[in-house]
């Protein structure tokens, strides 16, 4: 069972200043787990997700990422072991001096070392999954949100990460454009992508995550299934913040 | 903390100017000034040549060479001691600083060796009695003819630290009077209507009265002290036994009368730079200048970059020291005027090892504008959203990798257009080294006003060209960035 670990988060906190911005955090994540983080902002949703990958570094505690404890891991280390977790976030940051293309094969040629060919064959058929290959050649700018986040999608997988971290994907794009984003998201979940994914999108939770965690005050207060979360929750606080969310 | 660091690392830097400084002032105790001059086998006179007929420049063969009395007193000098002559250029009120600092060996630049000047420097005997004039434009010709007596409560222009100054403060009550750096933008003062009249030496009136049909030269009837009526030359504090043997050539030239010839001669060179005073005759010297402008702003824009960018990532970086001197160096090149920056370099750092003008002039400018590119490096860094640098690391690239893949290249694209106007505002701000002596666009627009006595024609000239340098550069430029923005 022990093998199947991918994430393990031990008493992780983090403070800015004298803001404690998460309060102690210990879950674990199998390989192939569909994760979904919900609650209200300013619960320390994305600041969680970015300490598992050491963008924002844990005041305390530790991350073991397949055996390894990020915390304490030399930055040149760090670097090597980020290749293996893809993020996603809010605001895409494509590169936007670079084409399409060009934003996904620039990692995997400066990181990897993969010529530029075997790069290129590489981003195709990753844009192809995304269903965009036709604007390989095209810039960010020209490009409305949804496909700029399915190209950053598309270039976090070029990576061939073990799991991919989702930072609000959807929040800030026009609603019309956020079916095509969770499409492309939930056909990863469904190809065995570990994913952890921070949204406000309760269908897609529902219907995708293996397990969701509500979070809230810096602590995860409560996680179960989609079923047990949505349609039986026990805390008062998680009921709290469906009732205002599912009104809607 | 951080506060107190840049306060600690900015009173080091001044620290450092006070330090060096101060040690200009140390006095040989031994007086081997004599054998000094004779071991180098040269001596360097200073001098400022807007003093015609005692020291101006004209132009043999299409090099500049500064003659007059005083170049026909120092050669024979030089030839008496059996060494070589160098001619050092400068504004006056920088001849004593560079006599001070050992720039020069001697100071003969029409020169009176009042008391106060005697404090600092070692006076020869004198070798030319003068007397003191005033310049007046030819209108107002009768209104002073009773010289110093017609100017109280006038406006009256004389050279900055000059005895004709001193003079006008002392001597004519409620006299305003105005300093300049230069006879020749006192002429043109006088000529606007800026100043009623000139106080300079008599040679140097009547000079300027006979080529300029303008101008009259009057008596100027001040009272004289001793030191007060010639000019002598001056020597670094405790030079004793160079200026025992310098005064054996002034008996000589004295007893043989000897100015009368000198000034004779001068006379010839003045004649023939007056003949022809239309601006293209002297291209020569207005190019030469562009190609010096040119050249300082270049290499110092270089120096600023490479500079700049270190500075830059210094203060980027998280190495607290570094940070802080960094920041520390920006705050204090920003806080202080380049025009200070020049004569430190030249005249302080000078102290320790001994620059030349035009390097000196370059490594102020290149000081100077590292300081600006630093925070334009900055502010284009600064300036890329921290998003870029997230998702760079977010794929596995070190820091490094990030900035230079994925934030310096758009970075640059902010950057290059502060980086031209740094680029243009270079080429106008370097102006400011021509107070030392370096020949760039503004030093041959004074020199072509003293051998024309043609005051606005080349500031016309010089002015047309620094527009048509800045234009040209800032189309290039244009050229480049909208080819860049074109690209992405």
């Amino acid at each position: 069972m022990k093998d199947n670990v991918l994430l393990d988060i031990k008493d992780v906190t983090k403070s800015f200043g004298k803001n404690k911005v998460l309060t102690g955090i210990s879950e674990t994540v199998n390989k192939g787990d569909v994760i979904v983080v919900i609650g209200a902002s300013g619960g320390g949703k994305s600041t969680f997700l970015r300490s598992l990958n050491c963008l924002s570094k844990p005041t305390s505690g530790h991350v073991y990422f397949e055996g390894t404890d990020l915390v304490t891991l030399p930055d040149k280390k760090l670097d090597e072991v980020r290749e293996k977790m893809g993020m996603v976030f809010q605001s895409f940051n494509l590169f936007p001096n670079k084409t399409v293309l060009d934003n996904i094969t620039l990692a995997p040629m400066k990181v990897k070392g993969m010529d530029q060919n075997a790069a290129n064959e590489k981003a195709h058929e990753l844009l192809k999954q995304v269903g965009l290959d036709e604007k390989a050649d095209a810039y960010p700018s020209s490009l409305s949100g949804g496909q700029q986040q399915r190209v950053a999608i598309a270039r976090a997988l070029a990576m061939e990460p073990d799991v991919m971290l989702f930072d609000e994907p959807t929040s800030a794009l026009d609603p019309e454009m956020v079916g095509e984003v969770l499409k492309v998201m939930q056909d990863l979940a469904k190809s065995g992508m570990t994913m952890i994914v921070v949204t406000h999108e309760m269908g897609f939770a529902r219907k995708v995550a293996d397990q969701v965690w509500f979070m809230d005050g810096g602590q995860i207060v409560e996680k179960g299934t989609p079923e047990h979360i949505f349609e039986h929750p026990e805390q008062d606080r998680t009921k709290d913040f469906l009732s205002k969310v599912l009104e809607q | 903390m951080k506060k107190v660091l840049h306060v600690v690392l900015a009173f080091l830097f001044s620290l450092v100017t006070v330090l060096s400084l101060a040690n200009a002032h140390q006095v040989n105790a031994a007086d081997d000034s004599l054998q000094k001059i004779k071991d180098k086998g040269t001596i360097v006179m200073g001098t400022s040549p807007d003093y015609a007929p005692y020291e101006f420049l004209v132009n043999v063969g299409g090099k500049n060479r500064v003659e007059g009395m005083d170049v026909e007193v120092a050669k024979q000098i030089a030839s008496d001691l059996g060494v070589k002559l160098k001619i050092k250029q400068m504004d006056f009120d920088q001849l004593l600083v560079a006599l001070e600092t050992k720039k020069v060996d001697m100071v003969i630049s029409g020169m009176s060796p009042t008391p106060a000047r005697a404090k600092n420097v070692d006076f020869s005997h004198i070798y030319y009695k003068g007397g003191q004039d005033i310049l007046v434009n030819k209108a107002d010709a009768k209104i002073y003819a009773k010289g110093k007596d017609a100017l109280r409560n006038k406006n009256i222009g004389a050279q900055t630290g000059s005895l004709q100054y001193e003079l006008a403060k002392k001597q004519v009550p409620g006299a305003t009077v105005k300093g300049l750096g230069k006879v020749t933008d006192l002429i043109l003062a006088l000529k606007s209507h800026k100043v009623d009249a000139v106080n300079v030496e008599k040679p140097v009136a009547e000079a300027y009265a006979s080529n300029d049909k303008t101008l009259t030269a009057i008596d100027g009837r001040y009272n004289l002290g001793s030191g007060e009526t010639g000019t002598a030359i001056g020597f670094h504090k405790g030079s004793t036994t160079l200026v025992n043997a310098v005064n054996k050539t002034l008996d000589k030239i004295k007893k043989q009368n000897k100015t009368k010839a000198y000034l004779e001669t001068a006379g010839k060179y003045m004649a023939g730079n007056t003949q022809n005073t239309t601006m293209i005759h002297y291209w020569k010297y207005f190019a030469l200048g562009v190609g010096y402008t040119l050249l300082i702003s270049a290499i110092a824009v270089v120096m600023g970059v490479v500079i700049g960018v270190i500075l830059a990532l210094m203060r980027l970086g998280k190495n607290k020291v570094l940070h802080g001197i960094a920041v520390a160096y920006i705050e204090f090149i920003r806080g202080t005027p380049l025009m200070v920056q020049v004569m430190f370099v030249y005249f302080g750092i000078g102290v320790l090892v001994q620059i030349p003008a035009l390097t000196a002039g370059i490594i102020a400018v290149g000081i100077n504008s590292s300081a600006y590119v630093a925070e334009i490096i900055r502010s284009g860094i600064d300036s890329i959203p921290v998003g870029q640098t997230e998702a760079a690391r977010s794929l596995g690239m070190s820091k490094n990798q990030a900035m230079s893949n994925v934030v310096l290249p758009q970075a640059i694209k902010n950057i290059w257009p502060a980086l031209g106007n740094e680029f243009i505002s270079l080429i106008k701000e370097s102006s400011i080294v021509s107070i030392i002596g370096v020949t760039d666009l503004i030093y041959q627009l004074k020199v072509v006003q003293t051998a024309t006595y043609r005051g606005i024609a080349p500031i016309a000239v010089a002015m047309v060209l620094y527009f048509v340098m800045t234009f040209t550069l800032s189309r290039v430029l244009g050229h480049f960035e909208g080819k860049m923005n074109h690209e992405g």
